[in-house]
């Protein structure tokens, strides 16, 4: 226990450079674009002239010195306040609120079923390295971790909603349907069927991989060869030995797929039009919003640390032999 | 070379080189095989694949051959992807040698850094900087470079430490020899192998970035790209979907030929470091 | 779309969706009349695509397509675009309207007994309110339109008189009305921080339903108002306009049966014709003659190449405005030939310079203008930027780089998003040809000479930033501004269209409307050429 809090302090303090990194890496990229939020708040309105655009500047704050801005961001941050949106005209908070759990949600769902189905698979294909049924699972895997996530989407959504008609096409839940309850949890799972099968589906084969292959490593070692001596069975030796030490690098993965399966989630939610974190950030780019894609990424960013850390206590919890050490 | 022979040795190594070797042909050698502009306005649109023995794959919306774009597109993709895992290897390798061998606050503040692009998602971040830096080429590439580059300069820092308290380097340094010549002969020859085997992730990974970047509409114009097929292709996906299933097959095909080559190298090169130990880059 | 069908394979169903749409638009009562509005059936609810989710909805303050498109149904202006009305209007919040014979007054009547949906009573100080507070200082065309309004009388609760500095010619001022005269609260907005105001998302106003819910990035509701002035309508219960940013959702959408109606060309031209087979649905291609789109490529004149008008006509020479048509809007589309398009007969005139197809004249003429092939064939090499909001646009810009070609002058395609082209059209000038889509809004007056004028500041998005300038043009245009007489303005902006078409300050190429795709069981579509940005009071749903 006192291992584990000990693990928190150092991985809060080191977070700490790391996302003012993040930031001030946001604010610069955003402060060289083309084009800022008053030109394309002006675009969306379909004109204006430079009076207006130099009133909005100046009510957008955008009139101060980029210096400025990023200290009075850095400050408010400081007090855990994210700011203002320019283009929702909104704090940034309540909507990261209002679209964080969406994307949880999208993330989880799929996360979990391509842990579970990829790890199960994983264990078919590793019982027995080697074996055809090894190799036509790692061909399968190959393949699936190969298609572009959004052209699996398409496909999904082709086939199963349009054509088949057994799926809604889009969306996170019958709109404005007044459902509660069960019936909404039931209504939300339809819709998100397609989308979490398309991440899912990709993300599985990783695991699949991972998981093959460190039991094909597991099956060198010598703790095996003495359990096959001992005359143990197969079966038991799968399960108790090689498997179970193999989940270990797996649930490793789970942390640093974080970040990656955030990223990719982007294009699906734009494909099955689910109101996530990946089309708040594409609005916050389009709209030049840099106060919102900051709030975005610091909050991708600090997602994805807490992930890894809850991954690391596991792992410590799973091993102990696993010290709090840790590469940096 | 010891290493494509060892590679070839390998089933998978060997089918991923094949395959490789056919695109890479294929994207040499484009201009032979469609000369001329892919991008030009060729025949009516939407010409059915085999109708037209000059279009055997058709055309598309405006009139473009698609043979020729997916010719095309293999250079692009190929291009991409390699100049991408290129920069991002450089940069990371560059990064990992000096924190790795410099130690103290340098490897402290740089790793901070790699931990910073290590935890932002990186198709957010190659979409929020092609978006804001204008869709280009070179701009792409670097964008899908600042996603990938943590990885190798991670490992590469890993395999640093772990060689810097080797006999051979100490050996060096009581020699006197300049600590930047350390690092770049009896260092980094050696760290670099198993980065080498992240290379091919990378590539698969930015193959995978460029389509979905292009696909959501922030590809280069002047060039054709498998994503922007797709993305084109997509609107008429129900009355003509070869225009998106055909770069969609490219594509899938080119990727697993380069997962294969990486799936073939890590083996090769399982002699120096641990097998099974999947080196897993980011893909959106 | 109002426009008379092209040649080509594409035409045979184009004619028979727009039928004579042109005709129609103008003159004669329409088919979807007949359909009259109180024996459609009333209730249910439609739910309709929507492709963006506009920041301000308030459409006192952004008069846009996308802000009309779900505003227009809460809050109503002084009067609507028609088919059959006098002056093109059928009356809405205002029942009259009457020019003083010096252009310096407009003498409105408001219509009695409409509540705000908060309950309070309408009148003339709502409209004073408007007027002054919002359209001339914020509105993006209401700054052009209201320029001159220095104050509005009140005589009573019903009478709104306009007063203007200048002589304003009334037929802008009805021109205008259906775009710039959205009617907002008083009572909500005084005092308050306008800009900012809460009900510039949560909307209150006059008009046939309430706007109830907004769940971003999901939907918006809109609910029958009971108390509409109009008795009788709205028909709908609810009205809900789901967001589907995708381009390609909408079509699935609607074949899945999820929602009923996609506007603004949400489906895809180039599925269109698949869908129009599919049972149930139809597409329809009017209603959107008052908001016409025209593909325009805007020219910097600062470059020396460009400068040269002999460079212009080879440009406009290159541009095979057949294909652009049949292929890139398949059919759904017209050829234009100056700044108004044709489907505006009050100002359109025929009688201009026109650029045929011609590969050789253009190439003759760059020769002639100096530009000589080099020995790899390329003469200069241009920059183009084309705006990325509509595919057509996009679509275009990949086909003018191969016209450009084909007459030797080697571009570069530029891929910026939204933001970053604004800003580099019009704020950097940073393009030597950008391919625009503009909007005719009814009347040259509201945002069509701006194109074309000079001595406008960068940063004024949809202007003339390519550093065109031309004495004669500017003379015209400020001549009709202030002229009264309807038929002097009228050939004052016949004249304009001469100089535009012959000195090519920029290039009309084509000029679109958008096509709606409806199940069958919607009625009452697309009958008025702003139907897509009307309030839909009529429209209803068969059980």
């Amino acid at each position: 226990m006192k291992r584990s809090m000990k693990l928190i302090r150092r991985r809060a303090l080191t977070a700490i450079p790391v996302l003012l990194i993040v930031v001030v890496m946001t604010f610069l990229l955003m402060e060289n674009a083309s084009g800022d939020a008053v030109d394309a708040y002006l675009l969306s309105i379909g004109g204006g002239d430079a009076k207006v655009a130099a009133t909005l500047r100046q009510q957008y704050g955008l009139d101060q010195s980029a210096l400025a801005r990023l200290w009075l961001y850095l400050t408010s941050l400081a007090r855990l306040d994210l700011g203002w949106s320019v283009a929702f005209n909104r704090p940034v908070l309540s909507l990261i609120i209002e679209r964080l759990p969406n994307t949880l949600l999208l993330m989880g769902s799929a996360t979990a079923f391509a842990f579970g189905l990829g790890s199960a698979l994983g264990i078919i294909a590793g019982a027995r390295p080697g074996s055809l049924r090894d190799r036509g699972l790692s061909l399968l895997s190959l393949i699936l971790y190969a298609i572009p996530s959004f052209w699996l989407g398409l496909v999904f959504s082709l086939v199963f909603a349009v054509q088949l008609r057994w799926l809604p096409t889009s969306g996170l839940e019958t709109i404005a349907s007044g459902k509660t309850g069960l019936a909404r949890a039931t209504d939300i799972a339809t819709h998100l069927l397609l989308p979490v099968g398309a991440l899912a589906l990709i993300y599985m084969a990783l695991y699949l991989r991972v998981m093959r292959s460190s039991m094909a490593e597991i099956w060198q070692l010598d703790f095996v060869a003495f359990a096959q001596s001992k005359g143990l069975s197969r079966h038991r030796i799968v399960w108790r030995h090689v498997a179970r030490n193999a989940l270990l690098p797996l649930v490793t993965m789970l942390g640093l797929q974080s970040a990656a399966m955030l990223g990719g989630s982007v294009v699906i939610e734009s494909i099955f039009a689910i109101p996530g974190f990946g089309r708040l950030a594409q609005e916050a780019v389009t709209g030049r919003d840099a106060p919102l894609l900051m709030g975005i990424i610091v909050v991708s960013a600090v997602m994805v640390i807490a992930i890894n850390l809850l991954v690391d206590l596991a792992y410590a919890a799973l091993d102990p032999r696993v010290g709090a050490s840790e590469p940096s | 070379m010891n290493l494509i022979q060892r590679l070839s040795r390998t089933p998978e190594g060997l089918v991923g080189i094949l395959f490789l070797a056919i695109l890479v042909i294929v994207a040499i050698l484009a201009p032979e095989i469609s000369p001329g502009d892919p991008l030009a306005i060729a025949a009516p649109p939407l010409l059915a694949p085999f109708t037209d023995p000059q279009f055997p794959l058709g055309t598309d919306r405006l009139g473009r051959d698609v043979l020729a774009g997916l010719v095309h597109g293999t250079r692009t993709s190929l291009t991409v992807g390699l100049a991408a895992a290129i920069a991002a290897l450089a940069l990371g390798v560059l990064v990992g040698l000096a924190a790795g061998f410099a130690g103290g606050l340098i490897d402290e503040v740089l790793m901070r850094v790699v931990d910073a692009f290590q935890i932002v998602p990186g198709f957010l971040l190659a979409l929020a900087f092609v978006s804001v830096m204008g869709a280009s080429l070179p701009v792409v590439v670097i964008a899908i470079a600042l996603g990938a580059w943590a990885d190798p300069a991670r490992l590469t820092r890993a395999q640093v430490l772990s060689i810097r308290e080797r006999d051979y380097v100490a050996a060096a340094r009581t020699l006197g020899m300049h600590p930047v010549e350390i690092a770049l002969r009896q260092i980094l020859p050696n760290a670099l192998s198993p980065v080498l085997a992240l290379a091919a992730i990378i590539v698969a990974g930015a193959i995978l970035t460029e389509a979905a970047l292009s696909f959501l509409g922030l590809g280069d114009p002047n060039a054709v790209t498998w994503g922007s097929m797709i993305a084109e292709g997509r609107n008429v996906i129900r009355s003509s979907p070869w225009l998106s299933v055909l770069p969609g097959l490219a594509l899938v095909v080119t990727v697993v030929a380069v997962y294969l080559v990486g799936e073939g190298l890590s083996k090769a090169l399982s002699g120096e470091r641990r097998a099974g130990e999947v080196p897993i880059g980011e893909r959106p | 779309m109002a426009f008379a069908p092209s040649a080509g394979p594409l035409s045979r169903r184009t004619l028979l969706q727009a039928g004579s749409a042109l005709l129609a638009s103008t003159a004669l009562p329409t088919l979807t009349r007949a359909q009259s509005a109180t024996d459609a059936p009333a209730g249910g609810r439609l739910i309709v695509a929507a492709d963006s989710e506009p920041k301000n909805l308030n459409p006192a303050i952004v008069a846009s397509n996308g802000v009309f498109f779900i505003a227009s149904k809460v809050i109503e202006p002084l009067a609507e675009a028609s088919f059959d009305g006098k002056d093109g209007l059928s009356p809405r919040l205002a029942t009259s309207w009457e020019g003083s014979a010096d252009g310096k007054s407009v003498t409105f009547k408001l219509r009695e007994g409409v509540k705000w949906h908060d309950g309070k009573p309408f009148t003339s100080s709502d409209v004073a309110y408007s007027a002054l507070a919002i359209w001339k200082p914020l509105q993006n065309l209401g700054r052009l339109v209201f320029a001159n309004l220095e104050a509005i009388d009140t005589p009573d609760d019903l009478t709104a008189i306009f007063r203007f500095s200048k002589p304003t010619p009334l037929q802008l001022i009805r021109n205008a009305l259906p775009v710039v005269s959205s009617v907002v609260p008083r009572h909500i907005y005084e005092g308050t921080e306008i800009a900012t105001n809460p009900a510039n998302v949560n909307l209150v106003g006059t008009g046939p339903f309430k706007f109830t819910e907004y769940k971003p990035g999901e939907y918006y509701r809109l609910t029958k108002n009971e108390d509409y002035w109009q008795k009788g309508e709205p028909k709908l219960d609810e009205v809900i306009f789901r967001v589907l940013p995708d381009r390609a959702g909408a079509a699935a959408a609607l074949e899945a049966e999820e929602i009923q109606l996609a506007a603004f060309s949400a489906v895809p031209l180039t599925d269109l014709d698949r869908i129009s087979k599919e049972k149930g649905l139809k597409v329809i291609s009017k209603g959107y003659e008052g908001l016409t789109y025209q593909l325009v490529v805007e020219i910097n004149h600062r470059r020396k190449e460009l400068a040269d008008l002999k460079v212009r006509q080879a440009i406009a020479h290159a541009i095979d405005r057949k294909f652009v048509v049949d292929t890139v809007f398949l059919g759904y589309a017209a050829a234009s030939t100056g700044p108004v398009p044709k489907n505006a007969p009050e100002f359109y005139d025929s009688n201009v310079p026109t650029y045929a197809f011609d590969t050789a004249k253009a190439n003759a003429l760059l020769d002639e203008a100096g530009y000589k092939k080099g020995s790899d064939g390329k003469r200069f090499k241009l920059k183009l930027r084309a705006a990325p909001y509509f595919n057509e646009t996009k679509q275009f810009g990949d086909y003018l780089r191969q016209a450009l070609v084909a007459i030797g002058i080697d571009a570069e395609l530029v891929n910026a998003d939204s933001a970053a082209h604004q800003k580099a059209v019009y704020t950097d000038h940073d393009f030597d040809l950008a391919v625009e889509p503009t909007v005719f809004r009814g009347d040259p007056a509201i945002s069509t000479t701006i194109l074309v004028q000079s001595g406008i500041p960068a940063g004024v998005p949809f202007s003339n930033q390519g550093g065109y300038a031309n004495k004669d043009l500017d003379g015209i245009i400020a001549k009709a501004s202030e002229t009264i007489d309807t038929q002097a303005r009228t050939e004052l902006y016949n004249q304009f269209q001469t100089i535009v078409a012959t000195d090519l300050p920029l290039i009309n190429v084509a000029e679109w409307g958008f096509i709606t795709v409806a199940r069958d069981s919607v009625i009452n579509v697309s009958n008025n050429p702003r139907w897509a940005v009307s309030n839909w009071a009529d429209t209803a749903l068969k059980s």
